[in-house]
């Protein structure tokens, strides 16, 4: 690290003093602009520098920490997270947060970037996939524990609990909301095209059989360009398309135990196979879940979504101008295994222990702190990872889509070699998509993961 | 400079400690920031470099995984698929532009030129937007002109399909590189010596033999130019790749600078990256000297 | 009679390329036609299944939304050595990615017209030990896509903490060689007698230079400056590794960035898109002399 820092000042030295040599002329003038062009590029060289620099705390004695957060709810939407960020300051004015908002098409090659680039946020705000299966298994992330106290560890629920913490028991994350992640149809479109009765509106969940039987009679209607896409330009929504997949005959992703990717296995074959031949049912790998989602909120282009969630229609809410039924994947069994979301916050090791404290102050306020965590769960437009009371009391939107709560499944996406698997998964669709055979694919997508899973 | 008598050695003292003193400051920024990181990426190429772990020097195992990567390939193919068709098709394109409004009357001529500029001042990001939307499967301008003409029978999902993405992304690379050949041609047009064109109608040829033996030869050292900056420009295609397809559907789009990106970015293989990056350097610089010997003998 | 038919064909196929080259740049202009009206569409218009060609109503919603997303300090500027630091006033964000965008380009711009005009001025009339080598490496890095090198030079830009600041990407642009190259294309033109004269009448080195050589390769820098500002407006790739918070962002990435956050609002896209466009244009507009004498100088030299 040290010969970094000699090296960089050698170079900025040089540079400096390498333009107010070329500025030392005859030409009076020309000089004194020169010198002052030194000046400001001098400045600017040491402003990055001061920004990097660790342990750096302003005049005004404040700790500064960044905190990049991904749009999970209106934690993407400046106006609140601001609001939050001021109750927090109010609370505690040593410690200044700025925020960056990330999107899930490049948010996580951002990251990468800034990890490579030495100034990794130093709270990121996301899911166990990415906080304990990819960055905390690198290493990359500080351990948790602390804030897992006992008192904590009761009040969260098991099943979260487990998700934040690797094979080892170290915690990377800390949650503060969680949902179930569904798909949707356009009402209006349904029961135009008579494919409602092969729901159940009440409970929100049909069969396989019934979700091919609808496909095909909307199809038939003609009213949206297409019924459904399978979206698979890249990771953004990905969890939609495993889910869809999974629940239409059972399949699983990932062995119970976490270790091991076994989504080539034959119920997952079929599924491919039956979606495949489903006339109004594209493989597109031109979309992402947020261009899927965009395309059925216009309300005539597609007649389902697979990338859907409370947040969704929330945000959606103005632009929709029919009828929303959030729906579970179809199953054979009726017992849909719906995809949770675990959303929290992790600390990124950027080798500065007032950061961490700070980022740990933070994140301690935010989740626990008594009169600021209903607020900050509300942001998120999802539900509490522990018993708080109802936060939604009178919310029917909410209520509607709390039904889909006990569906939640096995929280699966903290397998080592995440970040590799779900680009194969990607790739394996489009592969399907452009006819491979899906076996095949399936087979080469396990063998994929499971190497990334190995190392 | 004085070149009969040999330059004395103070001279040549003098010469070198002047002449270095007015390269110090360019070549501050040459060997800091284009040799430096050249050799760091050689070097790192032989090892087995990712996020947070000490390198592991492997020698020449990324480049024979290299040659064994289908994906890799497959991108090395596009790249070269997009190089010698977007080339040509730029130089013909913009030549035949060029030569059909270059002595029009009053500002149509700059009219046109500019319009063809147009694009690159744009900047493709910007212009991008537009293109995502135009090659749209559902609402897209193209499916609804192709559909309502009937010239497509149905919706093509122009970028989501192996057949046409690579085509999209070529045409569109296309649109924004024209401008620069089209304003060079123009003016190697307007400066071919006009007195060889009209001693040559006098002896009775025809236009196009006066375009291929008089006008051809003159302007050919700008042919050449344009070839070098296209060139260099298809390989550099990125922003459109990473904008649109992501290098999918099925790798169909991939590129190397993609590629690099994807590997280093998505999956942390640094020295891979790397390696596939010198490939890519070597390949540029075969081409540049094949380039280079051919303005020579020319 | 027959020479007649000649020119008769001639005017015929003159004619139809012209009306062809017309709908070609109808074709090229549509892209920008489309994204100017587009930000002026209701959110309605834009996403009706039937492209609407020209607006039915003119909102201006669609900037109201851009420049009420996010804010940040229209500059900063520290203090070297010590904690001193001045910001701007709050502006939206937007703004400030044109500023970014537009300080990129001029010193950029700036940077590389000075150091190449003195190398290539060196490379040209000094014989000095080393300078075949020294051009060589030139020549060969010049074909170089800088893009090969990104990985070094994102841990080098990491090490010197230029990282997620605009030099990171201004500096890689000045290092680009080409300007050199150009530079001593054009510095080969000056006669040695005039230096000559200057030495005898006791002008130092940089007054034979400042004097003799930078009038002379004056119409080479105005080249080399058009050149490097399209270039580095046009440089995405290193911005997009090299920045990464929304104080440092320029406006094409910034403009990507709605993109992937904003799949449901073209609208918004499309307002980003023209204010990205709008003030390049209109400098193209206006410069366009000049855009074209340089671009067609630096390629008669290059």
């Amino acid at each position: 690290m040290k010969y970094r820092k000699i090296l960089a000042m050698a170079l900025s030295c040089v540079m400096a003093f390498s333009l107010a040599a070329c500025g030392g002329g005859n030409a009076d003038k020309k000089e004194d602009a020169q010198s002052d062009k030194t000046q400001e590029e001098d400045s600017n060289t040491e402003e990055a520098g001061e920004d990097a620099e660790e342990g750096e705390s302003s005049a005004s004695g404040k700790t500064k920490i960044t905190l990049w957060t991904y749009p999970i709810g209106n934690w993407g939407d400046s106006a609140t997270v601001e609001g939050l960020l001021a109750n927090f300051h109010a609370a505690h004015d040593d410690i200044e947060v700025s925020v960056e908002y990330l999107d899930y098409a490049n948010g996580d090659d951002q990251i990468n970037t800034a990890i490579e680039g030495g100034q990794a946020p130093d709270i990121v705000m996301e899911g166990p996939e990415r906080l304990v299966a990819n960055w905390g298994a690198k290493g990359l992330m500080v351990d948790l524990s602390d804030l897992w106290t006992d008192e904590a560890k009761e009040a969260i629920y098991d099943s979260v609990e487990n998700a934040c913490q690797n094979n080892e028991g170290v915690f990377y994350e800390y949650p503060l909301c969680m949902t179930a992640h569904t798909m949707a149809i356009n009402r209006d479109v349904f029961e135009k095209a008579d494919a409602l009765q092969y729901l159940d509106e009440e409970k929100g969940t049909w069969t396989t059989e019934g979700f091919q039987k609808a496909v095909e009679a909307v199809a038939a209607s003609g009213q949206t360009t297409a019924v459904a896409a399978v979206y698979c330009k890249g990771q953004g929504g990905d969890q939609g398309t495993r889910a869809l997949i999974n629940n239409l005959y059972g399949g699983t992703f990932t062995n119970p135990e976490h270790t091991e990717y076994t989504a080539n296995n034959d119920e997952n074959v079929k599924a491919l196979e039956l979606l495949k031949s489903l006339e109004g049912i594209n493989f597109d790998a031109s979309l992402e879940g947020g261009d899927e989602v965009n395309m059925f909120c216009n309300g005539s282009t597609l007649a389902m979504a697979f990338c859907w969630n409370i947040a969704q229609e929330k945000n959606n809410a103005e632009n929709l101008g029919f009828d929303v039924l959030p729906m579970a994947f179809p199953t054979e069994s009726g017992d849909p295994q719906l995809c949770g979301g675990i959303w929290g916050f992790g600390i990124f090791d950027n080798d500065d222990d007032a950061k961490i404290e700070a980022a740990k102050t933070f994140i301690d306020f935010m989740a626990n702190d008594e009169t600021q965590v209903a607020e900050s769960v509300k942001a998120s437009s999802y539900w509490p990872v522990k018993d708080i009371g109802n936060i939604y009391e009178g919310d029917e939107l909410m209520t509607e889509y709390s039904k889909f709560i006990p569906f939640m499944g096995d929280y699966y996406q903290v397998v080592s070699g995440w970040a590799e698997a779900r680009t194969a998964w990607w790739n394996m669709l489009q592969q399907v998509g452009t006819g491979a055979d899906a076996k095949t694919a399936l087979d080469e997508f396990a063998a994929t993961a499971n190497t990334a899973a190995a190392n | 400079m004085k070149k009969k008598n040999p330059m004395s050695r103070a001279l040549v003292r003098r010469e070198t400690i002047a002449g270095y003193a007015f390269m110090v400051p360019s070549l501050i920024f040459f060997l800091g920031f284009v040799i430096y990181p050249m050799v760091q990426c050689v070097i790192t190429s032989f090892f087995d470099s990712t996020m947070n772990r000490d390198d592991i020097f492997i020698g020449f195992a990324n480049y024979a995984e290299l040659f064994q990567d289908s994906v890799f390939l497959g991108a090395l193919k596009n790249t070269i698929i997009i190089v010698v068709v977007s080339v040509p098709l730029t130089c013909i394109f913009s030549l035949w532009v060029s030569s059909v409004i270059y002595d029009l009357k009053g500002p149509l001529c700059s009219a046109f030129r500019c319009i063809f500029y147009l694009p690159v001042v744009t900047g493709s990001v910007a212009v991008t937007v537009v293109w995502k939307w135009m090659f749209n499967n559902y609402y897209g301008i193209f499916n609804y002109i192709g559909t309502n003409t009937g010239m497509i029978k149905q919706n093509i999902n122009w970028l989501g399909d192996e057949k046409f993405a690579l085509g999209c992304i070529i045409l569109i690379l296309l649109t924004t590189s024209v401008g620069q050949p089209i304003v060079l041609y123009v003016s190697a047009l307007n400066n071919v010596d006009q007195s060889l064109v009209e001693a040559a109608q006098v002896d009775g040829a025809t236009k196009m033999q006066c375009f291929w033996k008089i006008k051809w030869p003159q302007i050919m050292p700008t042919t050449l130019y344009i070839l070098v900056i296209t060139t260099i420009n298809s390989f550099q295609c990125f922003a459109l790749i990473q904008l649109l397809t992501s290098g999918g559907p099925n790798h169909s789009t991939d590129t190397i600078m993609y590629y690099i990106y994807y590997n280093a970015f998505k999956l942390y293989r640094y020295g891979y990256g790397n390696a596939m990056g010198v490939i890519l350097a070597i390949i540029i610089a075969i081409l540049s000297a094949v380039q280079f010997k051919m303005a020579k003998t020319d | 009679m027959k020479s007649n038919t000649n020119v008769n064909r001639s005017t015929i196929y003159k004619v139809i390329s012209v009306v062809a080259i017309g709908i070609f740049a109808f074709l090229f202009a549509f892209p920008l036609y489309w994204i100017i009206t587009g930000s002026f569409k209701t959110a309605a218009a834009i996403n009706s299944p039937t492209p609407q060609w020209w607006p039915s109503e003119w909102v201006m919603d669609n900037y109201q939304k851009l420049f009420s997303r996010q804010v940040a300090p229209l500059w900063e500027i520290h203090i070297p050595f010590t904690e001193t630091s001045f910001a701007g006033p709050e502006v939206p964000a937007a703004l400030r990615w044109l500023l970014n965008t537009v300080f990129m380009g001029v010193v950029s711009m700036i940077l590389t017209c000075i150091t190449a005009a003195m190398a290539g001025y060196a490379l040209a009339k000094k014989r000095f030990i080393g300078r075949t080598i020294v051009f060589s490496a030139i020549v060969c890095a010049m074909a170089l896509p800088k893009q090969v090198i990104l990985i070094p030079l994102l841990r080098e830009m990491s090490s010197l903490q230029l990282y997620n600041t605009i030099w990171a990407v201004i500096f890689p642009i000045v290092g680009w060689p080409f300007g050199v190259f150009l530079m001593k294309q054009f510095a080969e033109g000056i006669p040695g007698e005039m230096m000559e004269a200057a030495r005898i009448d006791g002008a130092g080195e940089w007054k034979t230079f400042y004097t003799i050589a930078l009038p002379l390769i004056k119409p080479g820098i105005g080249a080399l400056a058009i050149f490097t500002f399209i270039n580095s407006w046009n440089d995405y790739f290193m911005q997009l590794i090299m920045l990464s918070s929304t104080e440092t962002l320029t406006i094409s990435l910034g403009i990507a960035k709605l993109q992937a956050e904003n799949a449901t609002d073209f609208g918004l896209i499309m307002a980003g898109a023209s204010l990205a466009a709008i003030p390049i244009i209109i400098i193209f507009l206006i410069f366009q002399k000049y855009f074209t004498k340089g671009i067609t100088m630096g390629a008669v030299k290059g």
